[in-house]
């Protein structure tokens, strides 16, 4: 019956797409742009340096962010402070010998000699950081783990799939996982038309009209309890990272994601760092002038500006939405007051309210508004008749409060108080 | 990667990208359409003087708006079609003979006072269209009064009837002529059925609040029967209520605009429901016979109060 007074009457909302085709691999790079920002390079990677798949080109300082091995048999052509670009080459015997002595690790037998307990789980993280994975989100510090088994955006249609056709890929995933973490009880979120059973997991369903796989929603779905304490929430994706290295062996270089534009869709498993460009020509999308590019899902992604932008681990999708097919975006619009975000907000709110709060810097007033309750679902945005960019205005208001609570960090002591004369200064300041 | 490729200019844009196709120029085109069967309804009923009321009305709305726009040093925005909406509702509320000056008048006053002096689409407190019908009805009662200026009809008033003959007298107008328009009213609030099959064509489709327009009738239809079962022979039916006045516009198209109603559910069904009952107020103890648009005007001035009705933030305690 709820369903029946939805504003969503997009199809393609209901996050069940019936797509349960094993993933495709995706191209073989011609051109690599991997993301290397703060990342301490190892020793001898510069320009022209030949490197072979598996090879680690970087560190990075954080213990809970992987570190960065090549995907391809290439050449480094360029190095700035963001990127690292590699060029495919043909890979000579010598290239070859050290690509195949790559060593396949045991990662399950490697994460049972870490050992129970924190410290255990802390020479686990370490190694999977050293694998490539980031561990930063997957559930150390909870008692009860959700996996939000749910396509995070309407278009990603790869979690059916790994649910139905990768459920080994999953499942090593979850031996490691269960490693991983110290919560006691893990379950797996699905979308309630689903009917899923496994032997070792507790299965819940949950709606599957989104914006029902937001995290936070998922949480409220499965335990009822809006942002309760001691429940944390790993996505799918995450989990088939962890099952791909335990699989293989090997340091992860690769993400599945979904390709999709008006009449194309398509799951593949895309090498780390290829180019935006490549993937649609491989896809067969053809952009024309006008056309967004997006990298992520559709409601809550980031537009590109050009074709050599890269794919990198952790890329959920990359849409291309057609010129024409939705109304341009009006920066300018002033809101008209018309209540379709505040009726459908998940969260509650008032965007109408928060985005004009935005728009004249009176942030302080979107912080009384609640701004920092904001899901970021991006349906704001979606019904907005007025085509205002409200999501991105209340990104704007939580960013500029993430500052103002920044400098107020560190409040300026007075010197020389003792406990001795300062009820003296408050009795001064009473009278 | 070959650079043709390159050239190909991409458009920038703010998440989310996909959008719902619902623009504020669409949205007035689909009032439209659900008013256009009433329009007909009104020159089958009226003739060529309600076309030329409804023309000049929706001509000067949009000409004024264009006009305070430009003076304004903003961009003309008249093509969105909220000001034509505006005009054909306040041209429904009036006379079929209104003088040309009249409509003029008011049309002007409905833009420049109900519309941009608070600073164009949605920022205005009180509904467009009534403002303009409230000042023209203050000002010239006699020209305002659909029974006195349409001499030349067989059609009633029924809600003079019913104040003035007793709820009897009222209920011998057959309802099929109340839902055909063979009433003496606006001439194009009279147009019942016309109006209701429009109404309830936009509020399934989402672009009015179904909340708002079923309080509002839920008010109207309650408080008719609570009248009618507490003595039958003075009040009239339910139905009756409903059918006349400006009832189903102020419904559908009226109390709905969204700029001045309430944007949660419960409030909304709560400010369509005070509305509701206001009509009925006005009617049985006041001295207008319909009471339907000052019942919206206050309606809209209760909005922001009941707007403070809100649920607790997610994860808010």
């Amino acid at each position: 019956m709820k369903e029946l007074f939805t504003m969503l009457t997009d199809p393609r909302f209901h996050l069940l797409y019936g797509v349960t085709q094993r993933f495709s691999m995706g191209p073989e790079p011609r051109q690599v742009r991997l993301n290397r920002e703060s990342m301490t390079l190892s020793e001898g990677i510069k320009k022209k340096t030949r490197v072979y798949p598996f090879m680690k080109l970087g560190t990075h300082p954080s213990p809970l962010k992987g570190d960065l091995y090549s995907p391809i048999f290439g050449v480094v052509s360029e190095i700035n402070e963001r990127s690292l670009f590699l060029e495919a080459v043909e890979p000579d015997e010598e290239l070859r010998a050290l690509a195949d002595g790559v060593h396949k690790a045991d990662v399950m037998e490697l994460a049972r000699d870490c050992g129970a307990g924190a410290e255990g789980r802390k020479r686990l993280a370490q190694l999977l950081k050293e694998l490539g994975l980031n561990t930063k989100s997957l559930g150390q510090e909870c008692e009860t783990l959700i996996i939000n088994g749910l396509n995070p955006d309407p278009g990603i249609t790869w979690a059916e799939p790994m649910l139905m056709t990768h459920r080994a890929t999953l499942s090593a995933g979850l031996a490691l996982l269960r490693q991983l973490t110290p919560a006691r009880k893990i379950v797996l979120a699905v979308p309630k038309e689903m009917r899923l059973q496994f032997h070792d997991l507790e299965v819940a369903s949950v709606p599957s009209q989104y914006p029902a796989s937001v995290n936070e929603l998922v949480v409220k779905a499965v335990t009822g309890k809006e942002r309760p304490d001691g429940v944390g929430i790993v996505g799918l994706h995450n989990l088939w990272s962890l099952g791909r290295v335990v699989e293989t062996g090997l340091p992860l270089v690769e993400t599945v994601l979904t390709v999709g534009s008006l009449r194309h869709s398509g799951n593949y498993i895309v090498k780390d760092g290829c180019m935006v460009g490549e993937l649609l020509d491989f896809a067969g999308i053809e952009l024309r002038e006008g056309d967004a590019l997006v990298r992520g899902g559709p409601l809550r992604g980031e537009s590109l500006d050009k074709l050599s932008r890269s794919v990198t681990r952790g890329a959920m999708g990359v849409f291309v939405v057609e010129a024409g097919t939705v109304p341009p975006m009006q920066g300018h619009a002033p809101c008209i007051n018309c209540g379709a975000c505040v009726l459908i907000c998940p969260a509650h709110l008032s965007p109408n309210l928060l985005s004009r709060y935005a728009e004249f810097a009176l942030h302080e007033r979107a912080r009384k508004e609640h701004v920092q309750s904001c899901l970021e679902c991006g349906l704001c945005g979606y019904v907005c008749i007025a085509r205002r960019p409200v999501l991105q205005y209340i990104r704007l208001a939580k960013h500029k409060l993430a500052e103002a609570d920044q400098q107020k960090l560190t409040p300026l002591e007075p010197v020389g108080v003792t406990p001795g004369n300062e009820p003296a200064s408050k009795e001064d300041s009473h009278a | 990667m070959p650079d043709a490729r390159n050239a190909v200019l991409l458009a920038m844009s703010a998440p989310p990208y996909w959008h719902c196709g619902r623009t504020v120029q669409r949205q007035s085109l689909w009032i439209a359409a659900a008013l256009a069967p009433a329009v007909l309804c009104a020159l089958w009923n009226w003739g060529l003087p309600a076309l030329r009321v409804m023309a000049l009305s929706v001509a000067v709305c949009v000409a004024v708006e264009a006009l305070c726009q430009k003076a304004m040093g903003r961009e003309i925005a008249v093509d969105d079609g909220t000001a034509a909406v505006s005009g054909l509702l306040l041209a429904f509320m009036l006379p079929a003979a209104a003088p040309w000056w009249l409509v003029c008048l008011g049309a002007v006053v409905a833009i420049c006072l109900g519309k941009m002096a608070f600073g164009g689409l949605g920022a205005n407190p009180v509904n467009t269209s009534l403002v303009g019908w409230a000042v023209l009805f203050v000002s010239f009662p006699l020209l305002m009064d659909a029974n006195a200026m349409q001499l030349d009809t067989e059609f009633v008033d029924p809600l003079l009837r019913l104040k003035f003959f007793g709820a009897a007298a009222a209920e011998e107008i057959p309802f099929t002529d109340l839902l055909l328009g063979h009433q003496i009213n606006g001439l194009g609030a009279g147009q019942a059925g016309a109006l209701l099959l429009g109404g309830s064509f936009l509020a399934a489709r989402g672009f009015v609040r179904w909340h708002i327009a079923l309080g509002f009738f839920l008010g109207v239809a309650g408080l008719a029967t609570a009248f009618a079962l507490a003595d039958p022979a003075a009040n009239a039916s339910p139905f009756f209520h409903l059918a006349t006045g400006s009832v189903l516009l102020g419904g559908f198209f009226l109390i709905t605009d969204p700029a001045n109603a309430p944007s949660r559910p419960l409030p909304m069904f709560l400010y369509g429901l005070v509305g509701g009952a206001l009509v009925m107020l006005i009617r049985k103890y006041g001295v207008y016979a319909d009471g339907t648009p000052f019942a919206i005007l206050l309606a809209n001035l209760l909005a922001p109060q009941l707007d403070l009705l809100r649920p607790k933030p997610f994860g808010g305690r």
